[in-house]
C-alpha cells in the first residue's frame, strides 16, 4: 500500500482486517475440513508468504527475480540443517537462521543487479536458480547424506508443544506468516520502502536526490530473500513434511512470479490474492472439468488445461488489469461507496 | 541492542538538529549577509569546461560564474548546450576537460550520487518523480539522504526513526504550503496533470533546502498563467530561502523578468553573460537567437 | 601437463563447438523478434516445441514429409499473426518487462495447447540421418551434429542474405532501428511484426526438428529456450553474428566445462554453467559481447 489516498468512506481497512484475522485464526480452525488446511490453506500460507517476499523486491524495487524457488530452497533446506545439527535449537530460532541464511544468499545473487537491469538482471538471477538447484542435489550434506536425497521434516515444536499435527501446523504457519507479513508492511511504508520505489520508479534520479542506491538495491534482494527463505521452509515443514530440491525448481520459481503479478505488483495484499488464486484455482478447475467432461478430463488434461488458462490469465492481467487483483478488489469497493470528492 | 540504539540516536539527533533543522528565513540572512565570504572557492562556477560525445561538442570552453543568491538564467537555441550545462553541474555528465566548483571545491567530474550531501538540487526537464508515490512521499524522499535510520530502525518504529520522520515530515508540510501543494499531499504524482507534476519536482527539490537549485526548463509544456504561477514559486524560494538559482528556460521574456543576470549560449560556447538589459542589447545574442525585435512584431510573412 | 590428452580435448571442443551451433539457432529466432520489435520472446521455445510436436504427430499418422512440413509451417505463421494481434498489439506502450512476463504467459499457453492437441508422450524424430560417428584426423564427430551445423549455417546466411538483399529485409531493419521512421515512411508496422514472427516461426521449426531429432520430441524441449538466454546475453540480443558466437562459445564452454571442471566438482555442470559465464561477462560488459550501448538521455 504505497499511499493512503482514498481512504473508503464504507468499511474502513482496519476493521476489513479484523475480520481476516478472525476468519483466518477462529473460524476455518473450527469449521474448516481436514482438506481445506492441509491442502488449500497450508500451500497458500507458505505461496503467500513467498510473493510478500518477492513482492518486495519485484514489486516495490523493480528488481527482476526469476529464481526465488532457488531461495525457497536455501531457507527449507537451511532450516532442516540447523534444526538437525545444533542442538537444542528452537524451531523458531531455526528458521530466522535459515531466513539469514536465504537473505546472505540472495545478497549474493543481488550484487549483479548494481550493474544490470531488466532482462539482464532476470537472465542473472537464472543463475541463482540452476546454480542452487545444482547445489543442493549435489552435495549430499545438505540432505544429511540420505541416500534418495529426499528428506523428512522434523517435529515441530513451538514452546514445548507439539504442533505437528494438521492444526498445530496450521497455527505455526500463521503465526510465522502474521509476524512476517506484518514486518514486510512495516518495511514497505517506511522510508526504506519509499526508497525501493524511488529506485524503481527512477534510479537516476534517486541517485541524484541521495537516496543510497546500491545499498538499497542489496536490502531489497536481503529481505526479500529472508521472506522466501522462510516460506520455503514453511512450505517444507509445514506442507509438505519433506524437503527436497526438485519442488524448488523454476516452474515454482514462474508460479510465485504469477502469484505476484496476478495479485498486484507493489502491494502486499495481492501476494494473499494472487496465491488464492493460484491455490484454489486447479481444485476449482478439476471438479468443473470432470463434471463437464466426465472421465475425459484425466490428470495430464487438468495439467495441460491448467497451464494454458493460467497463461491466459497473465496475458490478461498484463493488458486489462496491470496492477493485479489488488487494484480490482480496490476498484470494487470504491464502485460501491458513494463517489468521493473531486481530486 | 535497542538500547545502544538510543544513546547513539541521542547523539545523532543532538547533530541533526543542530545543523539542519535551523528556520528557513534565519538560513536565507545567514546566506546573504557574509557566511559566504568562508568559502574558499566559488559557491558554483565552470571553469573552462568542454563536453564532447563522439563527434558532437556540447559545450566548448565554457566559464561561468553563479554569485550566491542570485537567480541566473541560462538561454540560447536548441542544442546549444544548456542541458548538457546543467547535466555538467549536477554530475550527470563528466566534463571533457575543465573544472567545476561547487561550494568551495573544486571537481573535475561532480560526483552525482553525492550531490544533495554538497548542497545541490535539481529539477528535469521531463518531471523525474516517482509516480508510485505520493506527492507528500516524493518530497520527504528528498529528504531521504539525511536519515541514520535503517530498515529495522524504521520496521520497528524506534525513537531515532520516528523522530527522523517527523522531522522530515514537518519540513515537507512546510514546503508543499509554500508551494500550495497540500490539497495534493497524498495523490499519487503519476496520476497528476503535467503542471502539478513540475511543481512537485520542485518541492522535492526545494525540500533539503539546498545550496543551489538547478531548474531544468521548469515551465516547459505549461501554459502561460501556469509559468506565471511557476516564475512565482521560483522567485519565493530564492526570498524565502536564500537558494541560489541557475535556471534554463525557453521563454525569454519570462527570464528577462525574474533574473538577475543572463548567459547565452551557442554551439556550446557562452557569447554573453550579463544583467538583462545587457544581454537583450548585446548584438551577437540578437544574432544568434533573439532576433532584430522591430520586424515582425505582427508575425507577418510567417 | 606432459600427458594432456589434445585429441580427446579437441573432440570435446568440437562437439561444444556443434552443439554450440544448435544453440545458435535458437537464439537467432529471439533475435529477429528482438531486433523488430523490442520483445524477449519467451515463447520460442514453447513455439519450437510446437512445431517439433505437429510435424512429428503428422507424420506418424502418415503424412508424407514434405507435407507435414508445410502445415507446419503454416501453423507457425498463423501462431505468429495471432500473437501479434492478440498479445502484442495491447501492450504496444508498455515496457519491456511487461512484454517479456507476457511472453511468459504465452509459452504457457503454446506449451498446454501443444500437450493438449498431440499428447504427452515423448516421440522419437527420424530425419533420416544416421548417427554414425565418423573420423576426423584422430578425433571423432557425430554425423548428426555435423548435418545440423551445416543446416544452421544454410540457415543464416539465407537469413544474413534475406536482411541484406531483399526489400521485405530491408524494412525489417529500418523497423529495427527506427520503428517512428519506418511509419513515416510507410512501412506497415503490423504487417511487419506478423512476417517477423512467421520467420522466427520457421527458425523454431528447423530448429525443434534438429533438436526433436537428436533428443526426441518431449515437453522438455521447450527448456532448450533457457539455454538460448546466455547465448543472447553473451552475444547481444539484437545480433545474429553475436547469436552464432554467442552460441559457439557457450557450446564449447559448457561441454569444456562440464568435462574438465566436472571432474573436480561432479556433473551435472552443463545445467548452470553457461548462466555463470554470462553473468559473470556481463559484470564486465553489461550490454554483451556484441549489444549495442545505450545512451540514456535525460
Amino acid at each position: 500500500m504505497t499511499t493512503n489516498a482514498l481512504r473508503p468512506k464504507t468499511l474502513p481497512s482496519w476493521l476489513l482486517l479484523v475480520l481476516i484475522l478472525a476468519l483466518a485464526y477462529a473460524v476455518i480452525p473450527l469449521f474448516g475440513t481436514g482438506y481445506l488446511i492441509e491442502a488449500i490453506m497450508l500451500p497458500f500460507l507458505a505461496l503467500s508468504l513467498a510473493g510478500v517476499g518477492l513482492n518486495l523486491l519485484t514489486g516495490y524495487a523493480g528488481q527482476v527475480s526469476l529464481g526465488s524457488a532457488a531461495f525457497m530452497a536455501v531457507g527449507a533446506f537451511a532450516a532442516f540443517n540447523f534444526n538437525l545439527r545444533v542442538d537444542g535449537l528452537p524451531l523458531l530460532v531455526s528458521l530466522v537462521a535459515a531466513g539469514l541464511t536465504a537473505a546472505a544468499v540472495g545478497i549474493v545473487f543481488g550484487l549483479p543487479s548494481l550493474r544490470l537491469r531488466g532482462f539482464y538482471l532476470a537472465v542473472s538471477t537464472l543463475a541463482a536458480q540452476f546454480f542452487v538447484q545444482w547445489a543442493l542435489t549435489k552435495f549430499s550434506w545438505f540432505s544429511n547424506n540420505n541416500p534418495s536425497g529426499v528428506i523428512d521434516a522434523p517435529t515441530i515444536r513451538l514452546a514445548g508443544i507439539d504442533m505437528t499435527s494438521s492444526l498445530g501446523r496450521y497455527y505455526f504457519a500463521l503465526i510465522v506468516v502474521s509476524l512476517l507479513t506484518l514486518f514486510a508492511w512495516r518495511v514497505a511504508t517506511s522510508q526504506t520502502g519509499r526508497n525501493f520505489i524511488a529506485v524503481r520508479d527512477n534510479e537516476t534520479a534517486a541517485n541524484f536526490i541521495g537516496v543510497p542506491v546500491l545499498k538499497t538495491k542489496l536490502l531489497a534482494f536481503g529481505l526479500s530473500s529472508f521472506i522466501i527463505g522462510i516460506a520455503g521452509a514453511l512450505w517444507a515443514f509445514a506442507y509438505l513434511r519433506t524437503v527436497e530440491p526438485a519442488g524448488f525448481n523454476l516452474d515454482r520459481s514462474f508460479q510465485i512470479l504469477f502469484i505476484v503479478i496476478i495479485g498486484g505488483l507493489a502491494t502486499i495484499r495481492g501476494a494473499f490474492l494472487g496465491a488464492a488464486l493460484i491455490v484454489v484455482f486447479p481444485v476449482v478447475l478439476s471438479r468443473v472439468g470432470s463434471l463437464v467432461f466426465g472421465s475425459m478430463f484425466d490428470s495430464g488434461t487438468l495439467d495441460m488445461t491448467q497451464r494454458i488458462v493460467l497463461g491466459a490469465l497473465i496475458i490478461a492481467f498484463l493488458i486489462l488489469e496491470p496492477d493485479g487483483l489488488a487494484a480490482l478488489s480496490h476498484r470494487l469497493r470504491l464502485w460501491r461507496q458513494a463517489p468521493a470528492p473531486a481530486s | 541492542m535497542v538500547y545502544v540504539n538510543y544513546f547513539f540516536s541521542a547523539l545523532e539527533a543532538a547533530e541533526m538538529y543542530g545543523d539542519d533543522y535551523v528556520g528557513p528565513s534565519v538560513r536565507a540572512q545567514e546566506r546573504q549577509q557574509g557566511d559566504i565570504a568562508a568559502l574558499q572557492g566559488p559557491l558554483l562556477a565552470l571553469e573552462n569546461v568542454t563536453l564532447s560525445f563522439g563527434g558532437v561538442t556540447a559545450l566548448a570552453a565554457v566559464d561561468l560564474t553563479i554569485a550566491p543568491g542570485e537567480i541566473h538564467a541560462v538561454i540560447g537555441p536548441n542544442g546549444a548546450g544548456k542541458s548538457s550545462l546543467i547535466n555538467v553541474i549536477s554530475g550527470l555528465y563528466r566534463p571533457s576537460s575543465g573544472r567545476v566548483w561547487v561550494d568551495g571545491v573544486s571537481y573535475a567530474g561532480v560526483p552525482a550520487h553525492r550531490a544533495a550531501r554538497l548542497g545541490l538540487s535539481r529539477t528535469f526537464q521531463t518531471p523525474a518523480l516517482f509516480k508510485g508515490l505520493s506527492v507528500a512521499d516524493n518530497i520527504v524522499t528528498g529528504l531521504a539522504y539525511r536519515n541514520r535510520s535503517n530498515f529495522l530502525s524504521q520496521a520497528l518504529g524506534l525513537p531515532l526513526s520516528r523522530r527522523e520522520q517527523a522531522g522530515v515530515r514537518q519540513r515537507a508540510e512546510e514546503v508543499m504550503a509554500l508551494l500550495r501543494l497540500e490539497r495534493y499531499a497524498n495523490h499519487l504524482t503519476g496520476a497528476l496533470p503535467y503542471g502539478l507534476q513540475k511543481r512537485t519536482e520542485l518541492a522535492r527539490a526545494l525540500a533539503p533546502n539546498p545550496k543551489v537549485l538547478l531548474l531544468d526548463e521548469p515551465m516547459a509544456g505549461m501554459t502561460a498563467t501556469e509559468k506565471l504561477e511557476m516564475a512565482d514559486y521560483v522567485r519565493a524560494a530564492r526570498t524565502r530561502y536564500g537558494t541560489t538559482i541557475v535556471l534554463v528556460e525557453h521563454d525569454v521574456g519570462l527570464v528577462m523578468d525574474m533574473s538577475d543576470r543572463i548567459a547565452v549560449l551557442d554551439y556550446g560556447r557562452k557569447i554573453a553573460d550579463g544583467t538583462p538589459d545587457e544581454v537583450r542589447n548585446n548584438q551577437a545574442v540578437i544574432d544568434a537567437y533573439l532576433g532584430v525585435p522591430h520586424d515582425n512584431e505582427q508575425g507577418a510573412g510567417i | 601437463m606432459a600427458d594432456f590428452d589434445y585429441l580427446f580435448f579437441l573432440e570435446v571442443l568440437t562437439g561444444g563447438l556443434l552443439s554450440g551451433v544448435m544453440y545458435s539457432l535458437v537464439a537467432i529466432g529471439f533475435v529477429l523478434i528482438y531486433k523488430t520489435s523490442g520483445v524477449l520472446n519467451f515463447a520460442q521455445g514453447s513455439i519450437l516445441l510446437f512445431a517439433a510436436l505437429t510435424f512429428v504427430s503428422l507424420t506418424e499418422k502418415g503424412v508424407p514429409f514434405a507435407l507435414a512440413l508445410a502445415v507446419t509451417f503454416a501453423a507457425m505463421v498463423a501462431i505468429g499473426i495471432a500473437v501479434e494481434r492478440v498479445v502484442l498489439r495491447p501492450l504496444v506502450n508498455k515496457p519491456p518487462i511487461t512484454l517479456f512476463m507476457a511472453t511468459l504467459g504465452l509459452s504457457y499457453v503454446i506449451e498446454g495447447a501443444a500437450q493438449l492437441l498431440w499428447g504427452t508422450q515423448v516421440h522419437g524424430l527420424d530425419l533420416g540421418i544416421e548417427d554414425i560417428p565418423f573420423e576426423f584426423h584422430g578425433i571423432l564427430i557425430s554425423t548428426f551434429d555435423l548435418f545440423a551445423s551445416g543446416v544452421a549455417a544454410v540457415m543464416v546466411v539465407g537469413l544474413l542474405l534475406f536482411f541484406r538483399y531483399t526489400r521485405v529485409g530491408l524494412s525489417f531493419r529500418a523497423v529495427a532501428d527506427d520503428q517512428f521512421a519506418a511509419l513515416a515512411v510507410g512501412l506497415r508496422l503490423p504487417r511487419i511484426w506478423a512476417t517477423v514472427w512467421a520467420a522466427s516461426g520457421l527458425v523454431a521449426l528447423v530448429a525443434g526438428l534438429l533438436w526433436g531429432a537428436r533428443s526426441g520430441v518431449q515437453f522438455s524441449l521447450s527448456l532448450v529456450v533457457l539455454k538460448a538466454l546466455p547465448v543472447l546475453v553473451l552475444g547481444g540480443f539484437d545480433s545474429i553474428a553475436g547469436a552464432i558466437v554467442g552460441g559457439l562459445i557457450v557450446g564449447a564452454s559448457e561441454k569444456l566445462a562440464e568435462v574438465y571442471l566436472g571432474a573436480f566438482i561432479g556433473g551435472g555442470i552443463e545445467g548452470w554453467f553457461a548462466y555463470v559465464l554470462a553473468l559473470a561477462f556481463l559484470l564486465v560488459r553489461p550490454s554483451g559481447l556484441f549489444g549495442q550501448n545505450r545512451v540514456e538521455r535525460v
